[in-house]
């Protein structure tokens, strides 16, 4: 295997280094893949075509294929750019210290639920993980009624809904219990896939889309589901809850509670910018928020294609890092502390 | 000898795919060694299915370096894949049987041909537009209908939608022997005064059976293989045993397909490796399955060739 990804991995050079001295004489440009999560798929189809317009010669292909596989591609060195929505592992990071973890924008997570005469609903992190884990089978638990006192709770079963695919969803998502929950961290921890427990009401849905379907498919039911579904999910007549944060106030979703809890780790992310965004004890903030990244390799093997990574990742952290594009896919640009990180880390690539 | 460049072209052309299959197999024995060490035995046997925390500095198990809590069970797998197929098979027999016989039977000639087409071109439509059907039409409906708890994903989903998909491998492939058998045959049973179901149930199904049963097994295979629609509508168990129709399952390939993203950013591999050992798995079911069809088939072959 190692023999193979060694052979892959010149091979890609090779083609790389010659497409590059081919377009020498033609024109500067190399080719850059990118690929990986679904959630940054969109954000790139908007960056590239812009950026091409501004930049005549760059040339981007982009690829929706799941986090997992873009930082695997972005290791072996098949792709130049990986997407994900999770930073790398300590472990990983120690296997190939090559790899930065680039956040390009802030991501968040909305807990959706189809509850018939509810509309205002509260939950927190460890009712979640209650629910997830079959403890709390109820729509009129003690523990959800104690959190919403007044609301007429139905007395039926809870269908939890989770992803069946490797999911940055599923990673942050996680994250806010295991964060929240001593008995989740301990037991089930965070990933992108998670090992759920045996409830029988429980049901598997496909991507983000199978997400939304399920949930408007089954009343009664509840489902963790990506912000650029927002618009989906509120179609498809899905309840935003409100969660509880660190500093013990239920908040929604919304561009200001989502900020708050961006700029409350502005301060404390690390020079490699691995760092969750998830629970953060700031002041009105949403428990359920990421950067997305960008997983590259500081050692790329020309001159060339190391350059043309650092122009257009220089340019989607300032030109394409505004309001004009983040919020048609409802994400929110970084922060400047951040900004200037991933910039410092941006032009580590060689 | 003589160097005969047409006859050696071919008969590299012809080692290719045996070549492929082999090279296959030893890909996935020698990727999924280390897991075959690590998960032994009770790895068949097991419910609970654990990628572990992939985000913490993997252990060492036995010499094995593996992520913190990775525990492999593939029995959930294996039956929600053998409960979706078997359910498939009995949903879809009596419809493709039936379908067969009308077509070869009950069918004006003039539309006879038209019929038949489009029952063949059901077999040509991808999975994953049964998966769509399934989510937008299936689910709603057994849910409104039928599950007890109002949901609609689960095993009778996946059945269903598989057996969709195979009924038109099993209907014309019956259809094609059903017009095989001799006039002969059924015309001396009307003269018999057989009436026409006793003609089409006692002189023409038993000249079918073997490749009735070759059609199954062929449909088997495919059912046992399928991953996107499933994947669509099983609603994804996991660590959980099937109890009922509306039960949610995992099948092996669409389990696959499922954890192979988050499997690759494991540092150890283990989980990779894990996943190539169900690949083999599901490898060892289907070649059993297709192992079954030819011995069938070349039986079924045999009628045929007497009836000529």
């Amino acid at each position: 295997m190692k023999i193979l990804n060694n052979l892959l991995r010149s091979g890609v050079a090779a083609l790389a280094i010659a497409t590059a001295a081919g377009a020498a004489h033609a024109q500067t440009s190399v080719p850059l893949v990118e690929s990986g999560s679904s959630l940054l798929y969109p954000l790139f189809n908007l960056w590239v075509p812009s950026y091409t317009a501004t930049h005549p010669g760059a040339d981007i292909t982009t690829t929706s294929t799941g986090s997992g596989a873009g930082i695997a591609q972005s290791i072996k060195g098949l792709v130049q750019i990986g997407a994900s929505d999770a930073y790398l592992s300590d472990a990983m990071v120690k296997a190939h210290p090559e790899m930065l973890s680039i956040p390009l924008a802030i991501s968040s997570q909305a807990v959706n639920y189809n509850l018939p005469g509810v509309t205002n609903l509260k939950l927190s992190g460890p009712i979640l993980a209650g629910i997830y884990e079959g403890k709390i089978t109820k729509w009129n638990d003690p523990a959800i009624a104690a959190a919403n006192p007044g609301v007429a709770l139905p007395d039926h079963v809870i269908i939890p809904i989770h992803r069946v695919d490797g999911s940055g969803d599923t990673f942050i998502f996680s994250q806010y219990l295991a964060f929240s929950d001593a008995g989740w961290a301990s037991t089930l921890h965070y990933g992108t896939t998670v090992s759920w427990p045996a409830v029988s009401t429980a049901i598997g849905a496909n991507g983000n889309s199978g997400m939304v379907t399920a949930a408007a498919a089954n009343p009664y039911s509840i489902a963790y589901i990506g912000v650029s579904f927002a618009d989906q999910a509120a179609k498809a007549g899905l309840g935003q809850a409100a969660l509880l944060d660190k500093h013990g106030e239920y908040v929604l979703p919304t561009a200001e509670t989502i900020g708050n809890a961006a700029s409350s780790v502005a301060a404390s992310t690390p020079a490699d910018e691995r760092i969750s965004i998830v629970f953060t004890p700031g002041e009105n903030a949403y428990p359920i928020v990421n950067y997305e990244y960008a997983i590259v390799s500081s050692h790329q093997p020309a001159p060339a294609i190391g350059s043309a990574i650092r122009d257009f990742l220089g340019w989607a952290l300032n030109d394409g890092n505004n309001m004009s594009f983040m919020s048609k896919v409802h994400f929110l640009p970084l922060p400047a502390a951040v900004k200037a990180l991933s910039q410092a880390q941006v032009d580590k690539i060689q | 000898m003589k160097f005969r460049p047409f006859r050696v072209s071919v008969l590299l052309l012809s080692l290719l795919i045996p070549a492929a299959l082999v090279a296959v197999v030893f890909f996935l024995v020698a990727y999924s060694g280390q897991a075959i060490l690590f998960n032994g035995l009770h790895f068949m046997t097991q419910i609970s299915w654990n990628l572990g925390d992939l985000y913490s500095d993997p252990v060492t198990v036995s010499g094995i370096s593996v992520p913190p809590g990775a525990n492999y069970g593939i029995l959930v797998f294996i039956a929600g894949t053998l409960a979706s197929s078997g359910l498939a098979i009995l949903i879809a027999v009596p419809l493709s049987v039936g379908a067969a016989i009308f077509l070869a039977e009950a069918v004006p000639h003039r539309i006879r041909p038209a019929l038949s087409m489009l029952v063949e071109l059901v077999a040509v439509v991808p999975s994953v537009v049964f998966g769509l059907w399934g989510i937008t039409v299936l689910i709603p409906l057994i849910g409104r209908y039928l599950s007890p708890s109002g949901n609609g994903y689960g095993l009778l989903a996946a059945s269903v939608v598989l057996a969709l998909m195979i009924t038109p491998i099993i209907a014309s492939t019956l259809y094609d022997a059903l017009l095989q058998v001799p006039k002969e045959n059924r015309e001396s049973a009307f003269a018999l005064g057989a009436t026409h179901f006793e003609v089409v149930a006692k002189a023409m199904l038993p000249m079918v059976r073997t490749t009735l049963i070759g059609g199954i097994v062929l449909a088997l295979g495919r059912a046992l293989g399928e991953t996107m629609a499933v994947l669509m509508v099983s609603g994804g168990g996991i660590n959980i045993l099937p109890t009922s129709l509306f039960s949610p399952i995992s099948t092996i390939a669409s389990f696959i397909v499922s954890q192979l993203d988050s499997a690759e950013s494991d540092p150890t591999n283990m989980s990779v490796r894990t996943l190539s050992e169900i690949a083999l798995v599901l490898f060892l079911i289907t070649l059993a399955v297709n192992a079954t069809a030819k011995l069938l088939s070349s039986g079924a072959l045999n009628v045929r060739k007497r009836q000529s």
